[in-house]
């Protein structure tokens, strides 16, 4: 089975170094470690949430809602600077109430889709619509901009430490927390042996609908996470900034590895699965490719990986000729 | 054998269906009679209450034209029997617009106002108001010439983007180097008439200026023009300046420009509204943002609008009343609302939109 | 009697459209019902394609792309003097290539339908941004236009005309044919429909080409309609798609789904859209009235099945 994994990773793993070996052959900035900070940085809000949506579709569920619900919580951000005053304290406070806020949504789709077992495309296209449009009729889609954010959050977002930028780290503790939370605790192991096989896990005492409410809770909490990274990573609170990232963050993940028909996944193969959609944008003006092309490379790559991962996927399980789950 | 059948006969009655209609092809006045007499009674009930102007915007939630939609409402008190329906799409899709449009005329409203997505697939829909005896104008984009009783424009597209150009020449401070263009979306069309203006103020004007690329588009994305700069003043060591349009595009550029501290090596011009860019003017990492007042546009589309209802037609160098002195076309229906604002560090400050 | 989910849903569309007839002012002239009925085929061809997509149990996320390539394949060969009939060949066989591109990898290569089709959403999108540079392609003979906005036999718009069409052709295909009944297997046990004989692959890729077919038709009336395409072309119906399909009734999972359902479902969103529009709410308001519809009555079809289940069970225990 570690192997059948390791395979899967690999070969996105294959594809990242392919690709990367040719841009370092076209640009010679592209090697460099500032131009990786830069795209890990620009990519911590699509891997946060990439990484919440893993454990969603390890379920063999899939949430359509989460852009919106990062939005939400990034205005109500947005609206609460005005009232917060101007001190460490502060911060502290918003990575309280951010993912408080991003957790009560989460609540909601999950509640639906355990209690009530609609499937959760269709809650998650409901609450995206009605999230999405709320915001929208609330903020009229006005801007808020840095002049009106405390001081104190503006040295948060511009923080290095050892000229690491601090939304790296918030990443890499969302990434750990969650591997660890997946190999470690009984509900991450539950998560895993559902989107295995639900009726075994079932009979094992498993509570379904329990994994499942957390599931989307802990989506939304990251969710709340990457508000504020989003939030301090661009120093404005745009309310259409993230429109269609839903997509994006399951391209991500499965790009990584997870099945969507639940079961397979994991933290380091959603992280994989970040980093090629992040260089292959980062590549198109490295590489000077001509704009009107760029749509057709990015959606040629996207079929040919999950085409080739897949075959090398069966040929793996023609050769052990069963079907196993592991984290 | 049975599907064959099918198929076949699913395929006579579709040319049936077609030749149907164009045996039948004058059915349709049948209904222009029927929408005429609609549109009358429409016009008979808003005389009771007074004119009801629709202002459609390419999209709704967005500042731009959130801050024509108050000019536009601001319109309607100040003006007398003006009731103001500023209404558009959530999404600047062309499709859901049109339905936007075709909505308003069951509404029997006096004029609609439209800034189209694009300008072809309003022109149907522009038909059938005219037909239903509503005054049909455009605003912000141009729609075709020939349907419109008026067109109302902020600015003239080829001075505009020659002025960008121009701008963006002057924060550099030299007539030589590398500059790249970042556009809101590639199929924006009044976006694509400002680069194009631009590109040959640059040709004619500025042959030093190399542009280093085709226009990138950010997808009307401040995060993704921040991103796509960063790339760009990597890959392009040597870049000069960039030109930013789209509202969101210039804040983007700007915003990795002071990132990277190279508020004197690159210059930003764009277009962009004061309100926004006023945190990147000051530390110049956006030299120059080139726009006009929204609020205002909205303004002189709904008194124009009223004006239009009433059978009157605007005048060269008239004084509008909170606008100011309107450009009119030779063609007698083209109003342009004045030249370009330029906002800068200084004077950013003073506007409110 | 117990009445069928599809009726259920067939009255709320009657009771949207009796209430909204009632409070909005000039719903039910003959103005608007005619330009509604000009609104709704476009989109319903969309949820019918995306309907059939889904009752394999998966989904095509690339059909709205599919759409407006077979747009501008039409387009262009409007603008370079062909006439009508060339330049729908063209438009079907542009989306038809699209669909057997889809249905090679999803049925050939194995891969799911939901990482494929985001691949070649993209792709497609592309290629239409290769071709056009962004910019649309319009201005088409009168002849065309009367597809979109002409009236059949006076009376009745030609394109509702056309979409009624296609939703019986589709339903009877669905419903009558062998290939129906095999979509309907597949959809809900693969491997099982495999071993009673069926050629999976070959059943795929039927519905991925006749989806694109529907989105062809769909693309065809939109260009007349609006007498243009674009890259952008058709875009805001992806998700409003599934959300119809599975409003009407189809399982996400695979298995069920109706024609009449879906036709229902996009009925029910084009009474609320334009009786809201003529309400006067702000837009931003009509996606959050259509996403509590789309959980509300999925929810009542929870709680209902819910008691079926139970009566069922109990027979089932009883018969064990």
């Amino acid at each position: 089975m570690k192997e059948l994994l390791k395979q899967k990773e690999i070969s996105i793993l294959a594809i990242i170094l392919l690709i990367g070996a040719v841009l370092s052959f076209v640009s010679p900035v592209f090697l460099t470690i500032g131009n990786f900070l830069d795209i890990i940085e620009g990519n911590v809000v699509l891997g946060i949430l990439a990484i919440g949506m893993t454990l969603i579709i390890i379920t063999s569920d899939i949430d359509v809602s989460v852009a919106a619900v990062t939005t939400a919580v990034a205005v109500s951000i947005g609206y609460l600077f005005t009232y917060l005053p101007d001190s460490w304290i502060s911060v502290l406070l918003l990575f309280l109430i951010a993912p408080v806020i991003g957790l009560v949504m989460g609540l909601v789709n999950g509640l639906l889709v355990s209690i009530i077992e609609i499937p959760a495309i269709v809650v998650t296209l409901g609450t995206l619509n009605i999230i999405a449009g709320i915001v929208l009729y609330i903020t009229n889609g006005n801007y808020i901009n840095s002049t009106s954010f405390p001081k104190s959050f503006m040295e948060f977002a511009n923080y290095e430490l050892l000229g690491i930028p601090i939304l790296i780290y918030l990443l890499a503790i969302v990434a750990i927390g969650t591997w660890y939370i997946l190999k470690h605790t009984l509900i991450g192991r539950s998560v895993l042996a559902i989107g295995g096989n639900t009726q075994s896990s079932v009979r094992v005492g498993i509570d379904y609908k329990k994994v499942k409410l957390f599931v989307f809770a802990y989506m939304g909490v990251l969710a709340g996470i990457a508000a504020i990274a989003q939030t301090a990573y661009t120093k404005a609170v745009d309310p259409n900034g993230m429109l269609g990232l839903e997509l994006t963050v399951i391209a991500a993940v499965v790009l990584g590895g997870a099945n969507i028909h639940g079961g397979r996944g994991s933290v380091h193969g959603t992280l994989l699965g970040v980093l090629l959609l992040a260089i292959m944008q980062n590549g198109m003006i490295l590489a000077r490719i001509d704009t009107y092309w760029q749509n057709v490379v990015t959606g040629a790559i996207i079929v040919i990986a999950v085409s080739y991962d897949h075959i090398s996927y069966k040929r793996s399980q023609d050769k052990l000729a069963k079907i196993e789950v592991e984290a | 054998m049975k599907k064959l059948y099918l198929l076949l006969i699913a395929a006579l009655l579709l040319v049936g269906i077609l030749a149907g209609c164009v045996a039948e092809n004058s059915g349709s006045s049948d209904s222009e009679g029927e929408a005429e007499a609609g549109g009358a009674e429409g016009e008979s009930a808003g005389g009771e209450e007074g004119l009801d102007i629709a202002v459609v915007p390419k999209l709704v939630g967005i500042p731009y034209f959130n801050a024509s939609e108050s000019g536009a409402n601001e319109a309607g008190e100040d003006l007398e029997g003006v009731n103001v329906n500023y209404t558009g799409p959530t999404q600047a899709d062309a499709s859901a617009q049109v339905k936007v449009i075709e909505d308003l005329i069951s509404k029997n409203v006096d004029v609609i106002a439209v800034a189209p997505n694009d300008p072809a697939s309003v022109e149907p829909v522009l038909k059938k108001a005219k037909e239903s005896g509503i005054h049909v104008m455009d605003w912000d984009t141009p729609a075709d010439k020939e349907l419109v009783d008026l067109s109302v424009k902020q600015v003239d597209d080829e001075e505009f983007g020659r002025h960008m150009a121009q701008k963006l020449v002057e924060a550099m401070g030299t007539e030589e180097g590398e500059i790249a263009i970042l556009t809101g979306g590639l199929s924006a069309a009044n976006l694509n008439l400002w680069i194009e203006a631009a590109q040959k103020e640059f040709d004619e004007n500025y042959p030093g200026i190399e542009i280093v690329s085709e226009k990138i588009p950010t997808d009307e994305k401040q995060q993704v023009a921040y991103q796509k700069t960063l790339d760009l003043l990597k890959s392009y060591p040597d870049l000069k300046g960039v030109l930013a349009v789209s509202t969101p595009a210039p804040l983007g550029a700007a915003q990795a420009v002071q990132e990277e501290g190279l508020q004197d090596e690159v210059s930003v011009v764009g277009s962009a509204l004061p309100t926004d860019s006023a945190p990147f003017l000051e530390d110049g990492s956006l030299d120059t943002a080139v726009l006009w007042d929204p609020g205002k546009l909205g303004y002189l589309t709904v008194a124009l609008g009223q004006m239009l209802a009433e059978g009157e037609m605007p005048e060269d160098g008239q004084e509008i009343e909170g606008v100011g002195e309107i450009t009119v076309k030779e063609d007698g229906k083209t109003v342009i609302m004045g030249p370009p604002a330029d906002f800068t560090k200084e004077n950013a400050a003073d506007f409110d939109f | 009697m117990k009445l069928s989910k599809e009726s259920i849903l067939g009255l709320i569309a009657l009771g949207t459209f009796l209430l909204l007839a009632l409070i909005a002012p000039g719903f039910l002239s003959s103005n608007n019902i005619t330009s509604m009925m000009f609104q709704l085929p476009e989109f319903g061809l969309i949820a019918l394609a995306m309907m059939v997509v889904i009752v394999t149990g998966g989904i095509d996320l690339s059909i709205t792309y599919i759409a407006a390539l077979s747009g501008v394949g039409a387009a262009l060969m409007l603008t370079n003097g062909y006439g009508m009939l060339p330049a729908i060949i063209v438009a079907i066989l542009f989306a038809l290539a699209c669909g057997a591109f889809n249905g090679f990898v999803i049925s050939k290569i194995g891969v799911s339908p939901i990482l494929v089709t985001l691949g070649t959403m993209v792709l497609f999108e592309g290629i239409i941004l290769a071709i056009t540079k962004g910019n649309s392609i319009s201005g088409f003979s009168d002849g065309y236009s009367l597809i979109g906005n002409g009236y059949y036999l006076g009376l009745v718009p030609l394109s509702i005309v056309i979409f009624v069409l296609f939703a019986i052709i589709t339903a009877i295909l669905l419903s009558k044919t062998s290939w129906g009944r095999s979509v309907y297997m597949y959809g809900s046990n693969e491997t099982a429909t495999l071993f009673s004989g069926v050629k999976n692959s070959r059943v795929l890729m039927k519905v991925y080409l006749y989806a694109s077919l529907l989105a062809a038709i769909s693309a065809i009336i939109m260009t007349s309609r609006y007498n243009s395409v674009k890259v952008d072309l058709g875009s805001s119906y992806l998700l409003q798609s599934v959300a119809a399909a599975v409003l009407g009734g189809t399982n996400i999972h695979g298995g069920y789904g109706k024609v009449i359902g879906t036709v229902y479902a996009v009925m029910i969103f084009q009474f609320i859209r334009n009786g809201l529009n003529l309400l006067g709410f702000h837009s931003s308001l009509v996606d959050v009235v259509i996403g509590a519809i789309l959980i509300l009555v999925l929810a009542m079809n929870f709680f209902s099945d819910k008691f079926k289940k139970a009566a069922e069970t109990r027979k089932a225990e009883k018969a064990a």
